[in-house]
């Protein structure tokens, strides 16, 4: 047994105290982590949520929307795929990752027939999971996760249902998905770049990601509110609504995580709400109230709740309409990693063409 | 069984009764809102609590 004062006369003097063992410095391992969000805070605020089955069902007709419009974009991918590759229409995905599942909303959005709406009416098309062999869904919240386990579409489709303590690391071999998809999940995690990075890893060549977050301006009626009621109640600001990802800076997310062709929109879908305790209610049997680190232990006080809600009517109420607006900002991504038969853009500079022969116009007189 | 009524839900109905002071109130903090400050709007916030406090005791 060596003494640990041999080990400490060589550290500097600025050397933590001796009460750990470990005083020796140890360098982190990749990028620092930058720690937005409470992990265990946002863990029991879904089970929680999910604990209350009805209610949580009730209020899943965001999720559902949104898991619908993540279908209609991965068959439209799919579609334009077959243009420019001219592959088999009936291109089939063994096997796809569901990132972030909550209570497997994707999965019943795949099961529903007749998604397609490009399809000449009349004509029913089949649900997307019959191209699906296996579906694996992946999710923090284990209440949450198995909630709707008994439900008639979890027969329609191949569902393995994995708890993962955080959806940092992902505990799947590289190269081993045809497709991963997300639905309004990955806004909650901490390190967006490195998850990124590992789902192009567990991706096979030339298969896609398919996401959806909630965006930017997300809710920016409640922030803003809450804020002038912070401000004017008690003199301060305190964050309440989470911080969320710009919609510029998704596309260098996902080009820095070595995604290719990638393509990213926008879409707001505004709901609304009898008043702010209707939507603060919903928010939270969703599972989706603020998680953010450093936020105010306990409920909001009463005073401010009061002075909240009168501020959000009058400035965005419109007048006559019988509730209030809350606007959910969802931004959609789709990459592709990249794969050897890959369309690829041509050179810069490599076009034989000038537009300006084909289309006309360009003609500017000079100042 | 009948549904318990949540807090929030009687703050809610409470609240509501009291529309025209959280008008007044509302109007106040949002005529200035670049430079709102604490107590800015002390005397109509007081009314809308007044009046949300009997509403709420009348439900009871």
């Amino acid at each position: 047994m060596f003494s640990l004062h041999t080990f400490r006369a060589n550290l500097p003097r600025r050397s933590f105290a001796a009460t750990s063992m470990r005083t020796y410095a140890n360098q982190t391992s990749g990028n620092p982590m930058l720690e937005v969000f409470n992990r265990k805070t946002k863990h029991m605020q879904k089970d929680r949520a999910a604990q209350n089955v009805e209610e949580s069902r009730n209020v899943d007709y965001l999720k559902d929307e949104v898991a619908m419009r993540l279908c209609e974009r991965l068959l439209k991918t799919f579609a334009n795929s077959v243009l420019a590759c001219d592959q088999d229409i009936k291109r089939k995905f063994p096997n796809v990752l569901d990132l972030g599942a909550n209570s497997c909303n994707i999965a019943r959005a795949l099961t529903t027939p007749n998604l397609d709406m490009a399809a000449p009416e009349g004509v029913a098309t089949p649900p997307l999971a019959e191209r699906i062999s296996k579906l694996t869904c992946v999710e923090t919240s284990r209440a949450l996760l198995h909630r709707d386990e008994e439900m008639p579409f979890n027969k329609e489709i191949d569902i393995t249902r994995d708890v993962i303590p955080d959806l940092e690391s992902l505990p799947y071999e590289p190269n081993s998905f045809d497709a991963v998809l997300s639905s309004l999940s990955i806004h909650w995690v901490n390190d967006l770049p490195a998850l990124l990075d590992q789902v192009n890893t567990i991706l096979k060549p030339d298969s896609p990601f398919i996401a959806a977050m909630f965006g930017g301006d997300t809710l920016y009626e409640l922030r803003g509110s809450l804020q002038l009621a912070d401000m004017e109640r008690r003199g301060g600001v305190s964050p309440h609504v989470s911080p969320l990802a710009d919609v510029k800076d998704v596309g260098s997310l996902l080009n820095r995580a070595g995604f290719k062709m990638l393509t990213v929109d926008v879409e707001d879908i505004v709901v609304e709400f009898p008043d702010t305790f209707a939507l603060m209610q919903d928010l939270q049997a969703m599972g989706e109230s603020n998680a953010i680190l450093h936020r105010e232990a306990g409920p909001l006080s009463r005073e401010v709740l009061l002075a909240n809600e009168a501020i959000y009517r009058s400035l965005h109420m419109e007048e006559g309409a019988p509730g209030i607006p809350a606007t959910f900002r969802m931004i959609y991504m789709i990459g592709w990693k990249e794969g050897k038969d890959q369309p690829q853009p041509l050179q810069r500079g490599s076009g034989d063409v000038n537009l300006k022969d084909i289309l006309g116009g360009g003609d500017f007189e000079k100042p | 069984m009948p549904a318990r009524t949540r807090p929030v839900e009687k703050f809610a109905k409470a609240t509501a009764q009291c529309s025209v002071e959280a008008a007044a109130y509302g109007k106040c903090v949002v005529s200035d809102y670049s430079s709102v400050h604490k107590d800015m709007c002390a005397k109509e916030f007081m009314r809308l609590k007044d009046c949300f406090l009997a509403a709420s005791k009348k439900a009871n």
